[in-house]
């Protein structure tokens, strides 16, 4: 079972072949088998999940209606809220907090009748790229157990990577999704802006956050996408356009596509995963594809205009977190000013402390216009160069990061962390849609990922051509060995 | 110090009003924007900023805005946005407010006003949506949040610091207050908080040219309390000036941010200017840009209720006194009672007095206002039109008056024919009787009013009166009066 696609699940389910309750056991007992060997989850709800197995296969009896997800195991990245469940965002200071409420996208995995398996580990805040910044556990790649997961959605992709669930969501602020798909060898997708609602997602840098699928196919991405992406009236920057219907558009192959690459950025890659790269180039020019270079310079400013504006937001996104209405306070502080700095001191972790310092310093009266209002400056001209490259190209093509899976522990500069994001981070800065799909493998057999860029509103273009690249590179899905078993 | 020398300083006054808007719900929540309920009970997840929420912003705040700027005839932005002002308070959800800093609503606007009797123009310099704070308890050994204030809509009006003196700053605030009052975009409670103050003030000498250092007193609601505390720091910042004239004025003046208190009716710091927060404004992401389209404001301003200014102009033009037409605009629903009587009616002034005076006094008499009354504009017209035609003279008019209070929903017209006593005396051969009487009974008065005394002959009309009982015609007595009196010439 732990071959098959979200998709397959779903119709072997509707067809009969299996029970939604043999679907659900087999991937609680999986799941259940990981405590200690990637760490991938922070809680699970067994109870939930058979309860929801049980009321599918009598409906199934009954011939009353199913949802488009019926019995599709889903796990859910813990700063997303599952009303009533713990939503911790791998945080000390929210390491009581139950969501009051369900995030529009929960809501409408319920409404089709998915199986909400479990909440995935993330580093603190979703502020990480290794899932090291946890408070709680530190998740390993199912590739190489000694490695990093990617991050921050680095449990989610760990947990699709091992099958533990065909899918999960996770957060892209920088390139959550698709560093941790790209090192695990699995598909993340980062929509364009506004098309996934944020309602009920805890919040990191508003203007760059966006939920998305991390699956082991671009199909499964289609699938989910056609179910959380709708209009929501609770979120004032979702898309107020209905979503199209990806998963049968996927089938329709692109013509005489033009890619982007912007060669003079990409300078600094290793020589591996820069013929890595070229590989997956070649694969996209044997499906017709006309390859064309475009000039994005502006980019190698991205990790310093992200590293001010995330930081901006994230510093005012977290000062509710004061000890006063939710979440854990400081015992000992007996006044206000105690309440406030005992609880966020013993509340935060180091790098959370680091970005809302710095968040904080580039909004200070005297700095707003050097560091604030400067890098908004550069975000609108790289959000023209975008455009300019878009009138050249239909996608653009990068790598999804400039590594494979490092060590655990390896990277203690948080610099060189940052720059994890470099690939990604262009994307989130201007709003658009994309993805990555795996590419080939390491000297050490560690996954590679490709990045695909569209213009905004363009999501499915992204996936279609995600979707043949995948269809004509076979070799580059693979299952990690350790998990390759149908019972673990 | 000589009183006089206070007049070569001029105060420069800039006022700061938190208007809370009248909504269903509040600024960014559906939770009911409501006073007064048991703490805690109207907020949503938003109010009380749980992780995951986000604000929507309530359009019904936006069209009481554009009211507003429509009125004043301020600048109302096509594209406005919101940003996040950050500072640390328990009553505050998030830690930062939602407010409009870079790109406000509304800029610019002229407000008229009296100032000792003379109009008086005053220039605003902008006005912003943003949100409220809920309000800290303060118990015995703990303190408690009410987060039901929380979120709820306000329009900061920013005057340009255009006012210099106490008098004109309260006659600047009340005429804000009643504009909103006439749109329906505040209940203009000052007590409730509804309506809130912060004056900047500082002074200078008449012959200078630039500012000296401000001080701000923050949150006043009441426009005396406000004059108060303008007069006593005026005077405070004049003395410090005369008695350190070799100082300069911002080593003088502790700069900063202060209160009034209205026990002791004094001025006292909060906070010094080095302390003051650095709210770090930026654009709020969670919101995207307020675009409003010209077609939009066209038709709030087409729109527009009837606004103090000219509801005044025709109460003048209806042949009301400058003081009848002042009361009832100032007391708004005094004049929406009025409003709801005049088409029913042929005589404005003396409908004006009826509802003023009779009608005012007998509700208030009852701890009621008008409007509590159920009294029906149109049947206080009626009466006011009988009295008027002759039909009933005004003592019965005003016994009818008391039965309307008892009877709202009866017609004064049907309380009059049901009761003999109020019918007019229409037998003059029965009136001329009683003049008859009144003159036999009264010899000592004949002959004051021949000797010229007209207190005479008022006595006569009010001795008739009282033997009829007030029902005949106050015009057929004097007439049969002079009559008869000419027999004993």
């Amino acid at each position: 079972m732990h071959t098959l696609s979200a998709l397959q699940i779903h119709e072997r389910f509707m067809q009969g072949i299996i029970s939604a309750k043999e679907i659900a056991l087999y991937f609680l007992a999986r799941t259940k088998k990981d405590e200690g060997l990637t760490d991938a989850f922070l809680t699970l709800f067994p109870e939930t999940v058979l309860r929801k197995a049980e009321e599918l296969d009598q409906r199934r009896e009954q011939g009353l209606p199913l949802g488009k997800m019926a019995a599709v195991p889903v796990a859910i990245k813990d700063n997303i809220h599952i009303h009533g469940e713990l939503t911790t965002c791998a945080s000390k200071i929210l390491a009581n907090y139950r969501a009051v409420f369900d995030a529009t996208v929960i809501r409408r995995l319920k409404e089709e009748d998915a199986f909400l398996v479990g909440k995935t580990n993330l580093d603190e805040f979703a502020m990480g790229s290794s899932t090291e910044q946890s408070a709680f556990q530190k998740t390993k790649n199912p590739w190489n157990l000694a490695c990093s997961p990617g991050g921050s959605s680095g449990g989610s992709s760990a947990a699709v990577a091992a099958r533990y669930v065909p899918l999960a969501l996770g957060s892209d602020t920088g390139g959550s999704i698709r560093q941790p798909a790209a090192l695990t060898g699995t598909v993340g997708f980062k929509p364009t802006y506004g098309r996934v609602s944020r309602y009920g997602l805890v919040a990191f840098a508003s203007s760059l956050d966006q939920i998305g699928p991390i699956a082991n196919c671009v199909a499964d991405v289609a699938y989910i996408l056609e179910v959380i992406s709708a209009s929501c009236d609770k979120d004032s920057t979702s898309l107020r356009t209905s979503p199209p219907a990806y998963l049968s558009i996927l089938q329709t192959p692109l013509k005489e596509s033009r890619i982007g690459v912007p060669w003079r950025f990409l300078d600094g890659l290793s020589a591996e995963a820069r013929s890595n790269f070229e590989e997956a180039l070649d694969v996209l020019r044997g499906l017709g594809a006309t390859l064309v270079e475009v000039d994005l310079n502006l980019l190698k400013y991205s990790v310093a205009i992200y590293s001010i504006l995330a930081t901006a937001e994230a510093s005012t996104n977290l000062a509710r977190y004061d000890g006063i209405r939710y979440g854990v306070r400081a015992p000992t502080a007996t006044t206000l000013h105690e309440i406030y700095d005992l609880t966020r001191q013993q509340g935060f972790g180091t790098e959370v402390k680091n970005r809302i310092l710095l968040g904080t310093y580039v909004l200070s009266s005297g700095y707003h216009d050097a560091y604030y209002k400067k890098a908004q400056q550069v975000r609108t001209l790289l959000i023209h160069q975008f455009q300019q490259a878009f009138s050249q190209c239909d996608l653009i093509a990068m790598p999804s990061s400039p590594l494979p899976a490092f060590p655990l522990g390896s990277m203690q500069d948080p610099i060189q962390m940052y720059l994890q994001d470099l690939y990604t981070i262009g994307a989130n800065l201007a709003g658009l849609p994309a993805i990555s799909v795996p590419s080939g493998w390491s000297h050490d057999k560690k996954p590679y990922g490709l990045q695909l860029i569209g213009p905004q509103l363009d999501d499915e273009v992204v996936l279609q051509m995600a979707y043949q690249f995948e269809k004509a590179s076979p070799e580059n899905k693979q299952i990690p060995p350790l998990f390759d078993k149908e019972l673990l | 110090m000589n009183p006089s020398d206070y007049d070569l300083w001029q105060p420069v006054i800039g006022l700061e009003i938190h208007v809370q808007l009248q909504t269903k719900s509040k600024l960014f929540s559906s939770a009911p924007n409501r006073f007064g309920d048991e703490p805690n009970t109207n907020i949503t997840d938003v109010c009380t900023g749980q992780p995951g929420t986000l604000p929507v912003l309530n359009k019904e705040a936006v069209h009481k805005a554009v009211q507003f700027g429509s009125a004043v005839k301020a600048h109302i932005a096509r594209y406005s946005c919101f940003d996040r002002k950050s500072y640390f308070y328990p009553d505050s959800p998030r830690n930062y407010q939602i407010t409009q800093f870079f790109h406000p609503i509304l800029r610019g606007g002229v407000v008229c006003a009296e100032v000792a009797g003379s109009p008086h123009h005053f220039f605003i310099n902008r006005a912003h949506l943003e949100d409220d704070s809920g309000m800290l308890k303060h118990f015995s050994s703990f303190a408690g949040i009410d987060y039901n204030r929380a979120g709820a809509p306000l329009l900061e009006v920013v005057s340009e610091p255009c006012i210099h003196s106490p008098e004109e700053a309260s006659a600047y605030a009340k005429a804000i207050r009643e504009i909103m009052l006439y749109l329906g975009a505040c209940d203009g409670n000052m007590e409730e908080g509804s309506f809130r103050m912060d004056v900047n003030v500082s002074v200078r000498l008449k012959t200078e040219e630039g500012l000296r250092p401000k001080i701000e007193i923050k949150n006043m609601n009441s426009f005396s309390n406000m004059e108060i505390a303008l007069r006593e720091e005026i005077r405070r910042q004049i003395d410090l000036y005369t008695e350190h004239p070799t100082i300069l004025p911002k080593e003088l003046l502790f700069a900063g941010t202060y209160r009034f208190d209205p026990e002791s009716k004094k001025v006292l710091p909060m906070r010094r200017k080095e302390e003051a927060h650095d709210y770090r404004y930026f654009p709020e992401p969670d919101l995207v840009p307020l675009i409003l389209s010209e077609e939009y404001i066209e038709e709030v301003t087409k729109r527009l209720p009837e606004l103090p200014w000219e509801r005044y102009q025709r109460y003048r033009e209806l042949g009301l006194t400058k003081d009848t037409a002042r009361t009832l605009i100032d007391c708004k629903p005094l004049g929406d009672f009025f409003h709801a009587s005049i088409p029913w009616c042929h005589n404005a002034k003396m409908l004006a007095n009826w509802i003023l005076v009779e009608f005012t006094g007998r509700v208030q008499s009852q701890g009621q206002t008008l409007q509590e009354s159920a009294l029906s504009p149109q049947y206080v017209a009626t009466l006011v039109n009988m009295v008027e035609e002759g039909t009933i003279t005004g003592k019965i008019a005003k016994n009818v008056a008391d039965e309307m209070l008892l009877y709202p929903t009866v017609d004064p017209r049907t309380i009059v024919q049901n009761n003999p006593d109020y019918q007019p005396l229409a037998d003059t051969s029965f009136l001329e009787g009683l003049v008859v009487q009144v003159l036999k009974d009264n010899a000592s008065s004949i002959a004051d009013y021949l000797a010229g005394k007209q207190r005479a002959f008022d006595y006569l009309v009010g001795q008739v009166m009282k033997l009829c009982k007030g029902k005949a015609s106050p015009s057929a007595v004097h007439a049969l009066l002079q009559d008869k009196l000419r027999e004993y010439s």
